[in-house]
């Protein structure tokens, strides 16, 4: 099995790279930060054995995606296997913000996305099944001031993924969405939920957990997963309850915990 | 003038280690993860005897390349004015985590820190250590009882659990020591493990959640102080007839684990030398 990791460097996608390496798959690592690419390169073929090829890439820029494909066509990789991790966030007012890096978020996590999946698609390993897993949010079920820019990204994300599944069903495709709450996965987090006390810890799921999970399910066809039972209760309510009050209840929590986090 | 390498010593128990060991007249290089920390330390060892001979090197040494960069520096250091001689290393830097998180190996946090940083910097500066016939302490904890290490899982990706997973990284601390001294004693190195006991420090209160750092909140009040065992390791570094025991508690002996056996503090050389790309027996030959 080959799989392709975006994002590879970062924290939920070493740990998905851990867990793929664990299950025996080959796997072609990609992210923007070359030098974190090397360390789990080495750290992932001292634990297991696998093959594991990295290339540093600028998803956001089409040369730097063009270049990989061009390595990934002339070693005749083919993949089984996409995980679309590679994402970003800056937290915050809109107007808080300059111009540029708001644009970012939605040319990585949308538009960067649509490029590799389309590309990765059509390297497809031809007459197997092939698995598609992309990593939207919980925030992607509530209109989210503060986080707007991401949440709406992460709603593209969320639609995107359930269309583009009806779309493949009859190829043997399986297109699973990743919708998990706050997850540890950087230094920074920690302080974030930290920030929010006990609802923090209560919110927080396993990186660990929510990656064997993730895996299991994409493999035996389930189209969406939100880890952790309060989770799930979060986005059944997200449904139910109208957004403009989502919004203003959302609003003021999140205001609430900045303080408190810029604070502490 | 004999020279001691400390790691975590800005603060806790390595910080009140590397006072007790300036005043006795050691040359102390310290290694710290936070610049302002690191700042404070060495004016505070200064301010105490402004002839204390006190030197402080920035690292995350859960990250490998950290520790292969700072072991550099310290091995010119020692070169350069040491005669290039180690007479102990205290490899004290450990961490708890709320959450299973990795390095940039992918490793996860508390093994790498707490157990494979220790294991690389020693190998990293063996060769100064086996010049000065020197000694290698790690800060150990009577929590490595009670449990085996999870060959299958020493990531404990599994489940995680960070109760567990620092227990399993203390009994590592054991067993590493076992392992040196199955493999270095002819060379007059000798490696212990000195239990603190409960001490006031702020392990469990750096980048972990809520409920960990409520529990070490109440927890750590009953804690001593910690330049409490900070004589231990002093007594250790000091102590002319090398002891023949493993594990410390209060200047004396203690009983450890039936889990340190040299089978498994084998295994452990094996598993974390493929860990860090390294090989024990092959020191000095590159």
């Amino acid at each position: 099995m080959n799989v392709m990791i975006t994002g590879a460097a970062g924290g939920l996608g070493r740990a998905m790279a851990n867990e793929c390496a664990s299950r025996g798959y080959n796997l072609f690592l990609t992210d923007i930060n070359e030098d974190g690419l090397t360390c789990l390169k080495q750290g992932l073929e001292r634990q297991f054995s696998v093959t594991v090829t990295t290339m540093a890439c600028d998803l956001t820029n089409t040369e730097s995606v063009d270049k990989m494909l061009d390595v990934i066509d002339k070693h005749g990789i083919r993949f089984d296997m996409l995980l679309n991790v590679a994402g970003m966030d800056y937290e915050g007012e809109f107007m808080g913000h300059e111009r540029e890096k708001l644009v970012k978020i939605v040319l990585l996590n949308n538009a960067a996305t649509l490029r590799i999946t389309h590309a990765i698609i059509k390297r497809r390993r031809p007459g197997k099944k092939f698995t598609i897993v992309f990593v939207s949010s919980l925030a992607s079920m509530f209109p989210m001031p503060l986080k707007a820019t991401y949440a709406a990204s992460k709603r593209f994300l969320l639609d995107f993924a359930t269309s583009l599944r009806q779309e493949l069903k009859r190829q043997d495709v399986n297109v699973l969405t990743l919708c998990p709450g706050g997850m540890v996965t950087t230094p920074g987090a920690i302080n974030g939920i930290k920030a929010q006390g006990f609802w923090g810890d209560a919110t927080t799921n396993p990186l660990e957990g929510v990656v064997r999970n993730t895996i299991d399910r994409a493999l035996s066809g389930k189209r969406l997963y939100v880890p952790g039972m309060l989770n799930r209760i979060l986005s059944f309510l997200g449904k139910i309850i109208p957004s403009t009050w989502v919004a203003k209840v959302i609003y003021w929590r999140w205001k609430e915990v900045s303080h408190n986090g810029s604070a502490s | 003038m004999k020279t001691v390498v400390i790691t975590g010593a800005s603060s806790g128990i390595g910080l009140e280690t590397a006072r007790l060991l300036a005043r006795l007249g050691y040359n102390v290089l310290g290694i710290g993860r936070s610049e302002a920390n690191c700042n404070k330390a060495k004016e505070l060892i200064l301010s105490e005897n402004t002839n204390a001979k006190v030197e402080y090197f920035l690292a995350d040494l859960m990250q490998q390349r950290e520790v292969n960069r700072v072991s550099e520096k310290i091995n010119a250091y020692l070169n350069e004015r040491c005669n290039g001689e180690l007479h102990a290393l205290i490899n004290n830097a450990g961490c708890v985590r709320s959450w299973y998180m990795t390095t940039y190996e992918g490793y996860e946090q508390q093994f790498a820190l707490n157990h494979l940083a220790g294991f690389l910097l020693t190998y990293k500066l063996l060769p100064a250590l086996k010049k000065a016939q020197g000694r290698v302490i790690m800060t150990g904890s009577d929590s490595h009882k009670g449990i085996k290490v999870h060959w299958n899982d020493v990531m404990l990706r599994h489940r995680y659990n960070p109760l567990t997973a620092y227990k399993q990284s203390k009994l590592c601390n054991l067993l590493f020591a076992k392992g040196l001294n199955d493999r270095f004693a002819s060379d007059g190195i000798r490696a212990y493990v000195v239990d603190p006991g409960l001490v006031n420090t702020d392990i469990g209160n750096k980048d972990t959640g809520f409920l960990v750092n409520l529990i070490w909140k109440i927890r750590k009040k009953h804690g001593v102080s910690p330049d409490v065992p900070a004589k231990t390791y002093a007594y250790l570094c000091e102590v002319k007839d090398v002891p023949d025991g493993l594990y410390f508690y209060l200047c004396k002996e203690k009983n450890y684990s039936k889990e340190v056996t040299k089978e498994n503090a084998d295994r452990l050389f094996e598993l974390s030398e493929r860990l860090c790309d390294i090989q024990y027996g092959k020191v000095g030959m590159t």
